[in-house]
């Protein structure tokens, strides 16, 4: 059955563009849809653009959501590099 | 998701400078797996076109998987199509109609993500509705 998952997670950097292209890329290793929402703006976390189109900046909470057959795991990856990948400029 | 050949991507520009600058910064976010061909300028170095250029880059990229090629605008458009109207390739290829830098780089993470011509091409198309603000 698939499902849904979902946790949140505060920035300890921005979410500038290389860490963007790495959330991206393995966001799109899941079947799942995957969501990230950084105050009032929601993007799909498969599309590069979308994740630097959030502006998600430094003492942000983001929550990640994910819905389908892999949720939770996507939803662990996707916290896993928010926490190591955003210190990182650029 | 496979270990196969990446869809390789081709950015066309009238400057070698904007073609190699827009690479850098696709590679950089896409990760480094996907190759990036730069044509820009002419044949002489100047600010233009060359379809010499541009099928060396289709060239350059074709791994097996299909190319995808990005204009930035004008006759860079006319070199893509006069180039692909005279020359079969092996691989498939594919021009995107998307903006120049933010299409570079969503058809770059889209092909390391081992995405197919089609969805490189579709991420690439996608960028046209990306807001930056």
């Amino acid at each position: 059955m698939p499902g849904s998952c979902e946790a949140a997670i505060t920035l300890t950097g921005d979410l500038h563009a290389r860490p963007a292209g790495s959330l991206a890329l393995l966001a799109a290793k899941f079947r799942s849809v995957v969501e990230l929402t950084a105050g009032a703006n929601t993007a799909d976390a498969k599309s590069v653009l979308a994740v630097m189109g959030l502006g998600a900046t430094r003492g942000q909470q983001i929550t990640v959501r994910a819905a389908g057959p892999d949720a939770a795991e996507a939803v662990t990856a996707l916290i896993g590099i928010l926490a190591e990948a955003t210190p990182v400029g650029g | 998701m496979s270990d196969e050949a990446r869809v390789g991507i081709v950015l066309v520009s009238h400057s070698a400078a904007l073609a190699e600058g827009a690479a850098d910064v696709a590679g950089q976010i896409g990760g480094g797996s996907v190759t990036i061909a730069a044509a820009g300028g002419t044949d002489d170095g100047g600010i233009g076109t060359s379809i010499a250029r541009v099928r060396r880059a289709v060239q350059c990229a074709a791994a097996g998987a299909g190319v995808v090629i990005l204009p930035d605008l004008g006759s860079s458009v006319l070199t893509v199509r006069a180039l692909l109207a005279e020359e079969d390739f092996a691989d498939p290829v594919a021009l995107a109609d998307a903006p120049f830098v933010e299409g570079a780089v969503a058809a770059t993470v889209a092909a390391a993500a081992g995405g197919d011509v089609k969805a490189v091409l579709q991420a690439a198309e996608e960028a046209r509705h990306a807001r930056k603000l």
